[in-house]
């Protein structure tokens, strides 16, 4: 496939330079067009844009039966007299991150966001070096959490964040004010965006256009008008259930579902959370995740997770609101929200000319479940991958060059979901386990690496004496842990492997 | 007097062979006289003489406290591993931790094994019986304050005889195995090579594998170590990677 590509490539070189010269009439391509059933297409090659009349191909769904001009062009191809059209379907941090970085390229981009004042539950924790890496306003952000405190079965609690230098912390922002000015500096940048639901898209043809259709809002109604919109290329940004995902069939995966109430507590209360996060462990807590309480501007958000046991959220969540009774006394309930978080990527993150990032290829990591940083980070990525094969909007692109950015993903940021793997898979397995966990985080060689590791999202190797002592710490602490189980103890075992959900869960 | 008293005996056993509600032969012996039983020298009780202690010899096996306490009809006193209005409370629980003075026995020492009970039970209620963090009472006990070697004694070392044990059943039984099948006595076996991996097999699989459901144990832990591997990969089937492919 390779090969028949690079063929092809060359030979629209060729033709290009003869076209150029001399006005040559459209031919086939020499590997032999196939023919889309229905409908004929001939491969255009670079500079002939003699139109070729034809019928649409949509079939009995489409809007007009009248002769429809198609540009099919193939990968590789320079775009004449135009840029190279993409639209972003979703306006979250990865859809604006992408269409900021097209945008930027010189590709013509539309970004499709359904809400533009959405309110996405989240935990809303974002690392330091998110704000350099994207230029983010201090002012979007409004707390600056210094202290993490990790809080066993048993109560006993270590603060994390006693390495932490002053200029160190993790933001907490609202989404609603952070996905807003990521969405308006697109628009700065020369993304158009739209506001409307997408419902379905339609490619005309191998590399062929996109024929989106959505339900605009830009009139106010509620409904919404129907809509259409022509691109080349598609990026799914819309978020763990993906509309385009489903379209390609990029398979399902396993997800957690994430359950969080907004409390707003008395002001004495709150000077405690001010810049404080707590996360709870224990099976009362969740099978297989944590509970937290992170302080939002004038509230704190109470929430649970689970993947194994869904149906038994709410119970989660009571235990947790049980666990932090005291310390969130008189609050009383502002909102309850709930939202789907993946636990690992799709099978499939791109097909053709459409490609998946963020939460819609499921880029959120394990143990900790942190996806903002990685959405738009996934969104620039591809984005700046689209934009380098496509020369800055001028030459077609498809699945090659968004298979660039998957590998260059992969490749750069495979350690640290796996080691967040491995610590979910040893550390959240049972209620000993979780005990150990809080005891070896009390440890400051071990909150020096996390942190730097989420701070900065790189693996740093630290000093392996040091790690060699960790690893026989950790030993020593699951195995005594392992040791005060009661033998008569009604906690679970959980394991992380292809089983499923509700075979995972084992009683001692 | 000790005739009054087995004419009352006969007189029982005789009432006790005929049938109830029968009236006739009913022989009644009473003792006319106030039948005072003479203190002798009574023989010991079972519970003196199957070697009971008591005492400072019984130090470490006498009943719990609380048990001791209600034989003696007195009330318990003193709270134990017990949650007070959502607190944990407990006589022995200090400032957060177990106050090791507490646990000291007549040497002077203290007795690691009753400080690991404890913390058992403690961990065991508050896993039933969750209740909130609290602020003003956070837990400071740390397990590695029991020093290693009680962790060994009372955890590893009767696990380590069993396995000991069945490490040298099996490796008797083998070694005659092979003896009778090539005549290479114990000494000449462990001299070759073979012998010597066998060796090694038998005394690490005894150590790995312990039941039959620890097969499965390993093979669901090599899933669970790829699986991760696994699902990140998916969207590369039968495509090579461009960073491959170079």
């Amino acid at each position: 496939m390779a090969a028949s590509f690079a063929n092809t490539q060359v030979s629209g070189k060729t033709a290009t330079r003869q076209a150029v010269a001399s006005r040559v009439a459209p031919f086939r391509a020499v590997t032999g067009a196939r023919r889309v059933a229905g409908a004929q297409t001939s491969w255009l090659f670079a500079g002939q844009t003699v139109p070729q009349r034809l019928f649409a191909v949509s079939g009995a769904r489409s809007v007009s039966r009248a002769v429809q001009t198609v540009f099919a062009v193939r990968d590789g191809a320079s775009l004449e007299g135009r840029k190279l059209r993409v639209a972003v379907i979703g306006g979250g941090p990865s859809g604006a991150c992408a269409a900021e970085s097209l945008a930027k390229g010189g590709v013509e981009t539309y970004l499709i966001e359904r809400k533009l004042d959405n309110c996405k539950p989240c935990g809303g924790a974002i690392p330091i070096c998110m704000v350099e890496e994207f230029d983010l306003p201090l002012e979007i952000i409004d707390r600056k959490v210094t202290k993490m405190k990790m809080i066993s079965p048993s109560n006993r609690e270590v603060d994390v964040g006693k390495t932490l230098s002053e200029t160190e912390w993790i933001g907490m922002c609202r989404r609603e004010v952070f996905d807003d000015f990521l969405r308006k500096r697109a628009q700065k940048l020369g993304a158009n965006v739209l506001n409307g639901l997408f419902m379905r898209s339609e490619q005309q043809g191998e590399n062929g256009p996109f024929t989106i259709y959505y339900n605009s809002y830009e009139d106010g109604s509620k409904m919404g008008t129907p809509a259409t919109i022509e691109v080349d290329m598609i990026i799914g940004a819309d978020g763990a259930n993906s509309r385009i995902a489903k379209e390609i069939d990029a398979g399902e995966y396993d997800y957690a579902i994430a359950f969080q109430e907004r409390i707003r507590i008395p002001d004495d209360k709150m000077k405690y959370y001010e810049n404080l996060a707590e996360m709870y462990v224990g099976d009362d807590v969740s099978p297989d995740f944590y509970g937290w309480v992170f302080p939002k501007y004038d509230h704190v958000a109470v929430g649970t997770g689970t993947v194994v046991n869904k149906t038994a959220i709410k119970q989660y969540q009571q235990a947790t609101r049980d666990r932090a009774k005291v310390k969130t006394e008189g609050g009383k309930i502002i909102r309850v929200e709930a939202h789907p978080i993946p636990e690992h990527p799709r099978p499939r993150r791109c097909k053709g000319r459409v490609a998946l990032v963020g939460d819609a290829a499921g880029y959120v990591t394990k143990c900790s479940g942190e996806g903002i940083y990685f959405a738009a980070k996934s969104g620039r990525m591809c984005a700046e991958a689209i934009v380098e094969a496509s020369s800055n909007g001028t030459k077609m692109v498809g699945e090659e060059a968004i298979r660039n950015y998957l590998d260059k993903w992969d490749r750069k940021y495979w350690a640290t979901y796996k080691v967040l793997d491995i610590l979910q898979k040893v550390f959240y397995r049972s209620n000993p386990a979780r005990e150990a966990f809080v005891e070896l985080c009390e440890d400051s060689y071990v909150q020096k690496m996390t942190f730097d590791s989420y701070l900065y999202k790189t693996v740093v190797p630290g000093n392996p004496l040091d790690d060699v002592k960790l690893l026989v710490r950790t030993v020593g602490s699951l195995i005594r842990s392992n040791a005060l189980r009661s033998a008569d103890s009604k906690s679970v075992n959980v394991s992380f492997g292809s089983k499923a959900n509700d075979q995972r869960v084992a009683t001692v | 007097m000790q005739s009054a008293l087995l004419n009352r005996a006969r007189g029982a056993a005789f009432k006790a062979t005929r049938p109830t509600g029968c009236s006739r032969s009913v022989v009644v012996v009473r003792a006319t006289a106030e039948a005072v039983v003479e203190k002798k020298e009574r023989r010991l009780g079972p519970l003196e003489r199957g070697g009971t202690l008591s005492g400072a010899e019984a130090a470490g096996k006498d009943a719990g406290e609380k048990a001791r306490a209600k034989a003696a009809g007195a009330a318990p006193s003193g709270t134990f591993l017990q949650i007070v209005d959502g607190r944990f409370r407990d006589d022995r629980w200090i400032g957060g931790r177990w106050d090791l003075n507490q646990f000291k026995d007549s040497n002077g020492e203290v007795n690691w094994d009753k400080v690991i009970d404890v913390e058992v039970a403690r961990r065991k209620l508050l896993e039933e019986n969750p209740i909130p963090s609290i602020n003003e009472e956070p837990v400071n006990f740390d397990t590695s304050e029991i020093p290693w070697w009680a962790w060994v004694k009372r955890f590893h070392l009767p696990e380590a005889e069993k396995l000991n044990g069945r490490a040298a059943m099996m490796g008797y039984v083998l070694a005659l195995f092979v003896d009778a099948l090539t005549g290479a006595g114990l000494l000449e076996q462990q001299e070759s090579f073979l012998g010597k991996l066998a060796l090694h097999v038998c005394v690490f699989g005894i150590l790995l594998v312990r039941t039959s459901s620890d097969l499965d144990k390993y093979k669901g832990l090599i899933d669970e170590a790829t699986f991760y591997d696994r699902q990140w990969n998916a969207t590369w089937d039968g495509v090579k990677r461009p960073s491959e492919a170079e």
